[in-house]
């Protein structure tokens, strides 16, 4: 028999019973399509994360203060306070690095700013004008931080766009005074909006220089130094450099953690990828319970069909064409309820990118394939067991049957 | 008709396609199956972390400086304009059903000890410290109740740190240095394990005021109060209000109850439970799909049968429910297998991976049942309308 | 007592109308034994459909022991054709799960007789067919006349008093058959109104009263 007439067989017995066949369908269809919007977000959300890490740049090296010996990476970002404060002193002596291309301090706290009578909590960075440029932010209006010697207090500040209608409304806000603490600080620019920052929401931000920002909080400790390295491959010898040259500040000490953003991009791409993996194989498994639905309206077809099948080996058809012909009606049938889902994953994946662009949810390729594969194997194995039951009918019986 | 009887005409049809019963039943069985594994996961997380947060009691109020919290953390680690002080620490200790307030100061700093070096966490806590958060002594005695604004130089170790340090040697009385600064070691603490993360047995505990000299801060990081067991905690935090805005002058601080944590921690992990359990669902909908597929075959097939039972008395309802009922019977029979499976494969887990948290509810046990039979109504009810729907006659001439 | 008077069966089959049956008029006495005979395609079937409240007449009355029974309602029905009629099928019509025991059981089940009762009376007519060591054998573990005495055995179980039989020897040979209309005239002697539909000339024959049926009419009806 001809693979063309085999095809055609199967089909037009799937066409016939079109009810179940469309049930069948359904239920490919869902197992598929889950795989394909569960991986979609995963990976969604995966790219949403690394493209927001990149965003701040992959040459970045982060000088946290504190070094545990015990705990991991997430302690390391709450390490506290430290005897010997990481001051901007150490910033300055890092950005001579020549590795360095530029580097920015950072001092983050929480003040009541005021204008008039309106005032509200907020957060507070205080560091210099390469932040600007680390961090890949723009201005909607105004100027960043002015650039000169980090130590001396300029009563400055750069504010957030929620900040900026929140406390002045419609009003300009450039030239006007905010007053945060007990201090009066002018409003020298307004942050573009565009994008969060890794929990932090640039348009609910408060940027003075980082000098004020010691004065505020009576404090000259630094929460952050951010390092940009000239270029990838310096990096390893820049961390090195980085914790010697503090070490050397430090009496010998080194009381730093320094990690890259490329260690903590490739800890959250794993644990998200992880993630992806995971929730792909719970929606898998509806693609096995699918299988066994096909599985079982394949026997049942073989036991309604039974004269049918006598009739086919009374004509000459062998036990494998028998198979074959059983066999190909299953994984049809499969292979359609894939590509019905893959159809039915797309719209879906679309439909959510729709409602958050932010969200590049695509499925990531390998779950296409699999998906696809796993729902026509599905097809194949669990097709087999009908598939011989029908070929190994005796003729007469069937006949008779 | 009698129920016992529905349930056994229901049951003969279901026996008699065995294979395709046991197919149909196994669709949902996996279904099941993959929903309470999930959830038991869900739930054991849910409950690991917290127990891991009550251990500490449930009677704790937590008071950080600043309104509200900044990046999504406890303001206390970041800088702020309004400091809470030890004083303020000494005043929460007039307030009505309130039985200890503990100064928070935490950092990181070199320990000294024995001619061995550490880089560890420092907590600069008050004297009630211990009884506040169970934690125990296990040799010696915790920081005594010296004055707050100026204590001696004692230092408590945790357990991992003694040893570190100083191995299985006696250390009360020995000299450490902690950031340079000497103290003497009055006790050691028994271990504590690590909670979400954090070895809480790899610490030193010294005296808040030293602390704060240490770490060159003007204010504590938190100040926790435990109050009476029973006690109304919305009374508490009231008085906490009354007395800090009475020093302050204004509300800069935020007061965080334990069961508020706990309340917003429970809900989140009670949503997570909720999807990863919808996840599974997904086989359960295509297993539903399987019911409606064989029922409408079953119906279809039997259509003469069904010709005979009306020609017999049977009324359209009795063919509804003999219909209904055996898709009931196909679901709730794969509930309860799915059931052994999921509860099967959560314990098997458990065996596999003992760090596993996992946990299954009797409340769950009964929802997935349900939610079996429920499959089973909603998969009947199209193929037993269309048996009911059918004309006597019609149905006793098909073929 | 069942009395039509001018039962009209017309069947729409596409655009074409197929007078099934022709303004049939009948009264039949309680106990009567009626044979109903004619050409292929004459209405004998839906005829008797109608008389076992299968189907409904396109106009006429239709009075079951005085009762107007056209008009109904579809659960009303259901239980008439419970209490009141058996039917006995050319092709048997026993559920081929079920086990003889189970298939003449089935009537009392569908109204909800208890268990207890339901054995006694499944035993006594069993008995009484001759048919006791076949009652766990499934349907097609006996033979045809086998099964078409389990199949009146079922449609006598409730007992009605009107006893419907469509050919009821269609499918047996000759041997069987008789075995099968004994067995219904028995139960007529037992005062069962008993009405059959055959095209065998000498199981029609032995019918009190016979009817014979051309187009849909009755154009025929002899007693004695
Ligand atoms: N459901 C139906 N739809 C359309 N026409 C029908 C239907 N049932 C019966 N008829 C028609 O009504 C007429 C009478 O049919 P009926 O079955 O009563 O004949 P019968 O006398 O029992 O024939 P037979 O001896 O072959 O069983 C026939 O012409 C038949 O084609
Ligand atoms: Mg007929």
């Amino acid at each position: 028999m001809r693979l063309g007439d085999t095809g055609k067989f199967a089909a037009q017995s799937l066409i016939r019973a079109r009810g179940r066949t469309l049930l069948m369908l359904l239920a490919m269809s869902i197992g598929v399509s889950a795989v394909v919007i569960l991986t979609g977000l995963g990976e969604g959300a995966r790219r949403f994360v690394t493209g927001e890490f990149a965003s701040l740049g992959t040459n970045l090296v982060i000088v946290i203060p504190g070094r545990s010996e015990t705990t991991g990476g997430a302690a390391a970002l709450m390490a506290g306070e430290t005897p010997r404060d990481l001051t901007v002193d150490d910033y300055l002596a890092l950005s001579r690095n020549p590795l360095v291309s530029l580097a920015a301090p950072v001092m983050v706290g929480a003040a009541g700013a005021a204008r008039g009578r309106l005032e509200r909590e907020i957060s507070v960075v205080g560091t210099t004008s390469e932040f600007l440029k680390i961090r890949h932010l723009s201005m909607d209006r105004g100027k960043f931080l002015p650039g000169g010697d980090p130590s001396r207090a300029v009563n400055v500040c750069v504010i957030g766009e929620k900040i900026k209608q929140e406390l002045f409304g419609k009003e300009q806000a450039l030239g006007e005074w905010l007053r945060l603490g007990d201090r009066r600080f002018r409003v020298i620019g307004v942050l573009a909006t565009g994008g969060r920052s890794i929990g932090v929401d640039i348009q609910e931000l408060v940027v003075i220089p980082v000098a004020s920002a010691q004065a505020l909080f009576n404090s000259p400790g630094l929460f952050r130094i951010l390092v940009e390295a000239r270029s990838r491959d310096v990096m390893p010898r820049l961390q090195d450099q980085i914790r010697r040259t503090i070490a050397e500040r430090h009496q010998g000490e080194e009381d730093v953690t320094v990690v890259t953003q490329d260690a903590v991009l490739a800890t959250f791409d794993n644990i998200l990828r992880a993630l992806t993996f995971t929730v792909g194989g719970i929606g898998a498994i509806s693609l096995a319970v699918a299988g066994i639905l096909i599985m079982n309206i394949m026997l049942v077809a073989v036991s309604q069909r039974t004269r049918e099948i006598g009739l086919l080996k009374a004509v000459g058809a062998t036990r494998g064409q028998v198979t074959m012909l059983f066999l190909s009606e299953a994984v049809l049938l499969a292979s359609l309820g894939g590509l019905l889902g893959l159809l039915l994953g797309y719209l879906g994946t679309t439909a959510i990118h729709g409602v958050y662009p932010d969200m590049d949810s695509q499925a990531p390729l390998w779950a296409v394939l699999a998906a696809i594969g796993v729902s026509s194997l599905t097809g194949l194995v669990f097709g087999i067991v009908p598939a011989r039951r029908a070929a190994a009918l005796e003729p007469v019986e069937a006949l008779n049957g | 008709m009698r129920s016992r009887d529905f349930v056994g005409f229901s049951l003969s049809s279901v026996m008699a396609h065995r294979t395709r019963s046991i197919l149909t039943t196994m669709g949902i069985a996996v279904g099941i199956a993959a929903v309470v594994l999930l959830t038991s996961i869900g739930e054991g997380v849910n409950r690991f972390v917290l127990a891991e947060f009550t251990q500490f009691g449930t009677n704790i109020v937590a008071i950080n400086p600043g309104k509200a919290t900044t990046f999504g953390a406890p303001t206390g680690v970041f800088n702020t304009v309004r400091p809470l002080s030890l004083e303020d620490s000494d005043a929460l200790n007039r307030i009505p059903y309130v039985t200890s307030v503990v100064p928070v100061v935490q950092g990181n700093a070199e320990v000294e000890g024995s001619g061995r070096q550490r880089r560890t966490m420092v907590y600069g806590v008050g004297s009630q410290f211990p009884e506040a958060f169970k934690f125990l002594v296990a040799a010696g005695d915790f920081l005594p109740d010296d004055d707050p604004r100026a204590p001696r130089a004692y230092a408590v170790l945790g357990s991992k740190l003694k040893s570190e340090l100083f191995g299985d040697a006696n250390a009360l009385g020995e000299r450490i240095r902690v950031g340079g600064d000497r103290y003497r070691v009055v006790g050691y603490m028994q271990s504590k394990g690590q909670v979400l993360g954090f070895d809480l047995d790899d610490t030193v505990y010294i005296p808040a005021a030293r602390a704060l000299d240490l770490f060159g801060r003007e204010g504590l990081m938190e100040i926790d109060v435990l109050y009476a067991e029973g006690a109304p905690a919305d009374e508490v935090v009231a008085g906490v209000n009354r007395v800090l805005v009475s020093r302050h002058g204004g509300e800069d601080f935020t007061v965080t109850t334990q069961q508020q944590m706990l309340d917003v921690l429970g809900s989140v992990l009670g949503v997570l439970t909720f999807a990863v359990g919808a996840l599974g669902g997904i086989s359960l909908l295509v297993g539903g799909v399987g019911i409606l597929t064989i029922m409408i075959i079953a119906v279809r097939e039997r259509t003469s049968e069904i010709g005979l039972l009306r020609a017999l008395g049977a009324t359209r309802q009795q063919i509804l429910r003999v219909f209904l009922g055996e898709a009931v019977i196909l679901s709730s029979l794969g509930g309860l297998m799915g059931l052994v499976l999921g509860i099967g494969g959560a314990w098997l887990l458990h065996l596999a991976i003992p760090a596993m948290p996992v946990h299954t509810p009797v409340s769950y046990i009964l929802m997935a049942e349900a939610m079996a039979v429920v499959i089973g109504l909603a998969a009947g009810v199209t193929p037993a309308r269309r048996a009911a729907a059918m004309e006597p006659l019609e149905a006793l001439r098909a073929e | 007592m069942i009395t039509l008077e001018g039962i009209n069966r017309i069947f729409q089959v596409g655009d074409q109308q197929v007078h099934a049956l022709d303004d049939i008029s009948l009264t039949i006495q309680p106990g009567e034994y009626l044979s109903l005979m004619g050409p292929s395609g004459s209405g004998k079937s839906t005829l008797l459909n109608i008389l076992g409240l299968l189907d409904k007449p396109t106009s006429g009355r239709y009075l079951l022991e005085g009762r107007e029974v056209t008009s109904l309602s579809d659960d009303e029905q259901a239980s008439v054709r419970g209490e009141k009629i058996g039917f006995v099928f050319q092709f048997f019509h026993l559920v081929p799960r079920m086990s003889a025991f189970e298939n003449v059981e089935l009537p009392l089940v569908l109204a909800g007789m208890a268990p207890s009762v339901r054995r006694e009376r499944v035993h006594v007519i069993l008995e009484q067919l001759g048919l006791m060591d076949r009652a766990h054998h499934r349907p097609d573990q006996l033979s045809g006349g086998q099964r078409q005495r389990i199949a009146i055995a079922r449609a006598t179980i409730m007992k009605p008093s009107l006893l419907l039989a469509d050919e009821p020897t269609g499918n047996l040979d000759s041997r069987s058959g008789t075995d099968v209309v004994e067995v219904l005239e028995q139960l007529n002697a037992g005062g069962i109104t008993l009405v059959v539909v055959t095209h065998d000339g000498q199981v029609g024959k032995r019918a009190g009263r016979r009817l014979r049926m051309v187009d849909g009419a009755i154009v025929k009806d002899e007693r004695g």
